[in-house]
């Protein structure tokens, strides 16, 4: 008779026991989602995988140091190595800053190479460190130490408070870097602010939480985001909100169905950036449908289209039914109810 | 500098060390519209830039308003995917220097944000996403928000690309009742030379195949035989209030 599957009510009946990693999930999640909006608004989603590559390589280093040559572990702790090769790689990111997007994508990609096979090459010389090597790589926060877990709170309130108060300049910088310079902002320091905050959250999290939850969590909570907000302020609470819901759901799902903790709370991720896209899909749909009641999907407003022109501000709009259709390349587009009297 | 905006003498711009153009030498005073034409890879991008400060420039000196440039980049830099309120992105053109430091910057700034859109009738479109807006709109934000910062001299890309003859003129218009209201000096990129033969008051007229920079009063510029070789004869004939 196969064995059945845990319920939610196991799960919470042994929160003693999961508190730790599922609300460091949680933490970790909203943390990373939150900065996960400035590596998506600036095309850098590939920034956040080398650092991750970069904190596992320096986290198994560590380990080496210590496993071969007895370095003491208050000296090379995992922690320490993993912060450490992320300032590494985002200083070498900020020194070789280019203008040029293939040219950074090459150094964003040199980064990460290195920090995949170094970690497993390295992985091989502490053959007794295998079972960490894989967990760190692919992630499994099945136990997280009260230590680990009050430092990555401790970081994720301190790099909020940064965030939240420097959130203006860091959206200025991400959405419009040249605008940004001639209205004298200082953005070499906020890039340089950014960048290390990402590094310093990407390493503790990849210790606690593994590298493929932590580029999840930096790329997918902020692409759904992007797409429910109204403007960018709006966006960087939703990413807490949606990186820590899928980090805790991930955790819980994972329990429940008994998968890996790091592909459980990828899976919860790239499953609810796809559901807020078939939503969104699924309302333009209603919308396009609502338009459709008096034109067709293939019809093109203009001065022969059939349907009245109305001059609207600075452009003219066509009245279909009682609402003002503007048409551009991509769509034709709702501009309000007009009252015809 | 009494009513000069920007100074620049013998100002070469490049790329790595090695000049697009031979230098240039203008002084941009309060109320004046400069107009930079070229055929298209003429330097006139690599100017702006040099003179906005975003690149540095090769040789020669350079002198601007310390009160402050707004500028006002081409609509297709603006990233699609972003989102954003016409107020978010004029409320962002009044950050200035560390004013992101500061909590209660945008009530300090609400008057201005407000005067800015007012001035160029967007105020109705406030809590509009931009990305629905008519070219023409869109525009118009993207002037409310280098307005925002109260400069003294703009500095626009080539404002009217990819807009109908109708929105260029009204957009042209805009610019003139602006510079007259607000005393600006105003710096456009602009290949629309109809409009230009309307409302600039200075021509910068640089082609860099044949070497040449001429930089003077239009009615000057646009007689000099490299200029009339190149676009034929401009008319100018300028707005009504113009006296710059």
């Amino acid at each position: 008779m196969p064995e059945s599957l845990p319920n939610l009510t196991d799960f919470f009946a042994s929160w003693e026991l999961f508190r730790e990693p599922a609300l460091a999930g949680a933490a970790g999640g909203a943390l990373l989602g939150m900065l996960g909006i400035y590596v998506v608004l600036r095309r850098m989603v590939f920034l956040s995988a080398a650092l991750s590559q970069a904190a596992s390589l320096g986290v198994s280093l560590a380990w080496l140091a210590q496993v071969r040559w007895s370095v003491p572990a208050w000296i090379a702790s995992p922690t320490t190595g993993g912060t450490a090769a992320s300032l590494i790689a985002a200083s070498a990111m900020l020194a070789g800053r280019s203008s040029v997007a293939t040219r950074r994508d090459g150094v964003l990609g040199w980064v990460y190479l290195f920090g995949a096979a170094g970690t497993l090459a390295v992985g091989t010389r502490i053959v007794q460190e295998v079972q960490d090597i894989e967990t760190l790589l692919f992630g499994s926060g099945v136990a997280v130490l009260p230590a680990d877990f009050a430092s990555l709170v401790q970081l994720a309130i301190a790099i909020g408070l940064l965030h939240l108060w420097l959130h203006r300049g860091f959206i200025q910088v991400a959405t419009d870097q040249d605008g940004a310079r001639v209205r004298g902002l200082p953005t070499r320091l906020l890039d340089t602010l950014l960048i290390v905050s990402l590094a310093i959250a990407v390493s503790v999290c990849t210790r606690i939480l593994g590298a493929l939850p932590v580029f999840a969590f930096t790329v997918l909570p902020a692409m759904a985001a992007l797409s429910l907000a109204v403007h960018v302020t709006q966006a960087l609470p939703i990413a807490a909100l949606v990186g820590g819901s899928c980090g805790f759901a991930g955790y819980v799902v994972a329990y429940r169905y008994r998968l890996p903790v790091g592909a459980s709370q990828t899976l919860v991720a790239v499953l609810l950036v796809a559901a807020v896209h078939l939503v969104q899909r699924a309302l333009s749909g209603l919308l396009a449908l609502h338009n459709r009641k008096h034109h067709d999907r293939g019809h093109r407003h203009g001065p022969d289209c059939g349907h009245p022109a109305v001059p609207h501000g600075d452009h003219v709009d066509y009245l279909v039914g009682d609402h003002l259709h503007h048409p551009d390349v991509e769509a034709c587009h709702d501009h309000g109810k007009l009252d015809v009297t | 500098m009494n009513g000069e905006l920007l100074v620049i003498h013998e100002l070469q711009v490049g790329h790595a060390g090695r000049p697009v153009l031979p230098p240039v030498s203008l002084t941009v005073l309060a109320g004046q519209a400069w107009a930079i034409v070229g055929p298209n890879g003429a330097g006139k991008s690599t100017l702006l830039r040099t003179l906005l400060g975003l690149q540095p420039p090769i040789s020669g000196t350079m002198r601007r308003t310390s009160c402050g440039v707004g500028y006002v980049p081409q609509r297709h830099e603006l990233d699609p995917s972003v989102p954003g309120r016409v107020l978010d992105l004029v409320r962002a053109g009044a950050e200035q220097n560390w004013s992101f430091v500061s909590p209660l910057w945008p009530f300090t700034v609400r008057r201005r944000v407000q005067a800015a859109m007012h001035d160029t009738r967007v105020l109705e479109l406030a809590r509009e996403d931009w990305r629905h807006l008519s070219e023409g709109q869109k525009q118009r934000v993207l002037v409310a928000q280098a307005l925002a910062g109260e400069p003294r001299l703009l500095v626009l890309d080539e404002p009217t690309s990819a807009m109908d003859m109708a929105s260029e003129a009204v957009l042209f218009g805009l610019l003139h009742e602006l510079r007259l209201r607000r005393e600006l000096g105003l710096l456009v990129i602009s290949h629309h030379l109809a409009l230009l033969g309307q409302h600039a008051t200075h021509l910068l007229f640089l082609d860099k195949d044949e070497g040449v920079v001429r930089a003077g009063r239009l009615a000057e510029v646009a007689q000099d035989p490299a200029f009339v070789q190149r676009y034929g004869l401009l008319m100018h004939r300028p707005a009504g209030g113009d006296h710059a």
